[in-house]
């Protein structure tokens, strides 16, 4: 059962949730927008810029946390678990199938991360779907689309002077009860936009067999080819919404141990104690990468490793683009024979 | 505009006579805002250079990843040809084994004032004789001065000519105004201490340490970068205060008598945060004390690397 | 250290001739000066200076040789013109200049470090606690991006 929330009425909303949540949603940061606590009296700003530049994973994985607090000679203490309750609005459908994708790394049978679990626990998503789809965005391609629901407790719909919200969980239910239904003609318009946003997005790509051309063409010269004017900075890695790669180390003069982003792209990411390093070379990163979206974690957990944000199309310095690289991927052969 | 024909003869000229190995240019881009580092290896493959004001990146940044053996051709714009020039005198890549196609620079334009003005969804960008921009979006047709779209170091840019170039293809343009760069650093100084701390602190709290800056420049070469290292812990690592904080004013302040204030940096970073006002204060302090330039040959060793009883210094006693 | 004003003493191990002198530096130093003694100016990182300004160091003082004295030839000068551009360079953003003082003592020299040391204090005890680029000092990790 559809609910119609009249976008006049969408304050008073925000400031009912903010009783008893911390509420995080899209406002400006310098021109662009960030997820950021909501204050009294702002509003969350969509119209800016299609997705925030920092995918909201760093609500749940933090660019750095404090693990341990520790004095020289005095022992050391854990940093408890972040467990106030939030709430994210406005989290498009990509970032939020990303975090289910992240659950798989962060929760697993031998071990949980605790810090992670805790604030997912914590954490109610309130997603707006893309009826306006953007160019660099292919996440139709990978298995998502602008209303996906993966991951998502509630999805908004924008329908000009309102929403139309479908609840999808118990905890998204708890945050609509005043609202009146959707009529007919509102939840057919409503389907209609979520078609046509879909269908507007093109493929970008062949992603059936993918992984097959990766994995086969591991020593192609393709490699080299595509990484020539990489630069192998972090960029593409910290605005992915499903990269989750970190780093710990302790700061000794702060007296903290603390897990930072890390990124495949960094050549001291793989340099080993002894100086070999497994991946000298941006061609070997670059091909780790793209392994690692588009055929490790589809070995690991049977889904590709990316959502289709479109982000790393976006913001990368030198301008190169995934999708155009796994077309060129698309056309190398699919079996390979190796001299011995 | 540049004469992208005569440039292409040139490079495909270089390749065939064995002159180089590799010309190092640009090519169209997979989306209409950013055209990519390209590296041509035969004459066939020149056809698909391209030279346009979103060219943003410096070139030099590429050429210590090159055996210093390896013959060389590379476009350069002003600040880049000062730019190898100092990677020449550091020792990078020697001059001999380097062709540099020079190209006087009207301006590298920002996508993001573009986008800025009309949304996210470029179609087109396209530069039209007499200096305006023409650009097609979702949003509509919009059409710009090119120099409302100037990225902020090309505003001021002193030096828009190669100046060691082994061809220069195109017009020379008249040298900029020092004035314009020096008056970016005296404003900023004339504010008030908090302010100018508060600015600090607003734009490096924004860094993710994504080190995009540090990549994009030509002059960070360094294998082990000092946020790599462990002892001594000259920084921390995280998105901590210190660590940004300590991350910006380090890496600029290491480009002291090297930066060439190409702006490449500033343009690489993808949360938008300002860092040429940072480089642009050194730059100006190497000016004024020093009458010194960065890369303005691959001879005169900067500042830091001079050893004189000389110096008019102030320093106590 | 808790009195203040902190101050950060970088003192070259030659610079004091007279053992009177130095031996004042080892062991009767006042409580707010921390001492980091190095064999030459010329080893001084800036960011050793950093080090100190982001610790929460009020004052940070360099002493050394005058140049022609410098026990291992060049090494004071190397430092010079990098240490005044990253004082200049703290200035523009937050640590007053007032705030680091340099101080190139002739081996002739007596009872100097002291006065010295006494007329810095003075002259940023006005200017208050420094906490504009104390950043390790008052702040932790959690980032400001999360």
């Amino acid at each position: 059962m559809n609910l119609i929330l009249k976008k006049d009425h969408l304050t008073d909303l925000l400031n009912t949730w903010r009783g008893n949540h911390e509420v995080y949603a899209p406002q400006s940061l310098q021109k662009f927008t960030h997820f950021l606590p909501l204050l009294e009296g702002s509003e969350p700003v969509f119209d800016q810029a299609h997705n925030t530049r920092i995918p909201p994973k760093a609500l749940f994985l933090p660019i750095s946390e404090a693990l341990l607090k520790f004095t020289r000679f005095g022992g050391y203490e854990q940093v408890p678990s972040q467990k106030a309750p939030r709430l994210i609005f406005g989290i498009r459908p990509c970032d939020a199938r990303a975090l289910t994708l992240l659950d798989t790394v962060f929760k697993q049978e031998r071990y949980t991360d605790p810090h992670w679990q805790t604030r997912r626990d914590a954490t109610v998503l309130v997603g707006l779907g893309c009826h306006e789809p953007c160019q660099t965005g292919f996440c139709t391609t990978v298995g998502s689309g602008p209303f996906d629901r993966a991951g998502l407790d509630a999805i908004l719909t924008d329908l000009g002077e309102e929403f139309l919200v479908e609840t999808l969980t118990e905890k998204g239910e708890c945050l609509f009860t005043q609202l009146k239904r959707a009529s007919d003609e509102q939840n057919a318009r409503a389907m209609d936009l979520q078609q046509a946003a879909r269908e507007s997005m093109p493929t970008a790509f062949e992603v059936e067999g993918i992984k097959q051309k990766l994995d086969a063409n591991f020593a192609s010269p393709y490699w080299e080819e595509i990484s020539r004017s990489c630069l192998g900075c972090g960029v593409c890695t910290f605005l992915c919404p499903t990269c989750f790669c970190f780093d710990i180390v302790d700061e000794a003069q702060r007296g903290e141990r603390v897990r930072n982003w890390d990124t495949c792209m960094f050549r001291t990411y793989s340099l080993e104690a002894s100086g070999h390093n497994p991946r000298p070379s941006r061609v070997e990163r670059t091909r780790q990468r793209l392994s690692h979206k588009y055929s490790y974690w589809v070995d690991q957990i049977s889904q590709i490793g990316c959502t289709g944000c479109g982000r790393c199309v976006r913001y990368c310095p030198v301008g190169l683009d995934i999708r155009a690289m796994l077309r060129k991927a698309q056309q190398l052969p699919s079996e390979v024979l190796h001299a011995k | 505009m540049p004469d992208i024909d005569a440039l292409k003869a040139e490079a495909k000229r270089i390749l065939d006579e064995g002159v180089v190995e590799m010309v190092i240019g640009f090519r169209a881009g997979d989306t209409p805002l950013h055209p990519q580092p390209a590296f041509f290896k035969t004459a066939e493959e020149v056809d698909a250079l391209v030279y346009d004001p979103l060219c943003q990146n410096n070139l030099a940044a590429y050429l210590t990843r090159f055996p210093k053996t390896q013959k060389i051709g590379m476009l350069v714009r002003g600040c880049e040809n000062r730019s190898v020039n100092a990677l020449v005198f550091e020792g990078r890549h020697p001059r001999e084994a380097l062709y540099l196609i020079g190209v006087p620079c009207e301006g590298i334009i920002d996508w993001r004032r573009i986008v800025e003005n009309t949304g996210e969804e470029v179609i087109s960008v396209v530069e039209q004789s007499g200096g305006a921009i023409l650009v097609e979006s979702k949003a509509g047709s919009f059409t710009f001065e090119k120099s409302a779209l100037l990225h902020e170091s090309c505003s001021r840019c002193i030096h828009p000519n190669p100046l060691s170039a082994d061809v220069v293809i195109g017009e020379a343009r008249p040298e900029g105004d020092p004035a314009l760069a020096r008056k970016e650093v005296v404003d900023f100084a004339a504010l008030p201490m908090e302010e100018r701390n508060a600015w600090f602190r607003q734009e490096a709290e924004r860094c993710i340490r994504c080190y995009a800056c540090r990549e994009a420049c030509p002059m960070c070469y360094c294998e082990e970068c000092f946020v790599d290292h462990i002892s001594p812990r000259w920084t921390e690592s995280g998105a901590t205060p210190a660590g940004m904080q300590g991350w910006h004013i380090v890496r600029a302040f290491h480009q002291t008598g090297r930066c060439t204030s190409c702006g490449a940096c500033e343009r690489a970073c993808p949360m938008d945060i300002k860092m040429t006002y940072l480089t642009e204060k050194l730059n100006e302090d190497m000016r004024q004390k020093y009458s010194f330039e960065a890369g303005m040959d691959a001879v005169t060793p900067p500042p830091f690397s001079t050893i004189t009883l000389d110096d008019k210094s102030r320093f106590v006693i | 250290m808790t009195e203040t004003p902190r101050i950060v003493l970088f003192q070259c191990q030659w610079c004091l001739f007279s053992p009177a002198d130095q031996d004042w530096v080892d062991h009767q130093l006042p409580k707010n000066i921390l001492l980091v003694k190095v064999p030459c100016t010329g080893r001084i990182n800036p960011l050793y200076i950093l080090n100190a300004v982001q610790g929460g160091a009020d004052g940070v003082m360099v002493s050394g040789c005058l140049p022609e004295q410098c026990h291992f030839k060049t090494g004071n000068i190397g430092a010079r013109r990098q240490l005044e551009a990253f004082a200049d360079y703290l200035h523009h953003i937050g640590y007053e200049r007032d705030r680091v003082r340099f101080l190139w003592l002739d081996l002739q020299d007596r009872g100097i470090i002291q006065k010295e040391l006494a007329a810095f204090e003075a002259q940023i005890e006005p200017l208050g606690p420094a906490k504009n680029l104390a950043a390790r000092e008052f702040e932790t990790a959690g980032g400001a991006n999360a």
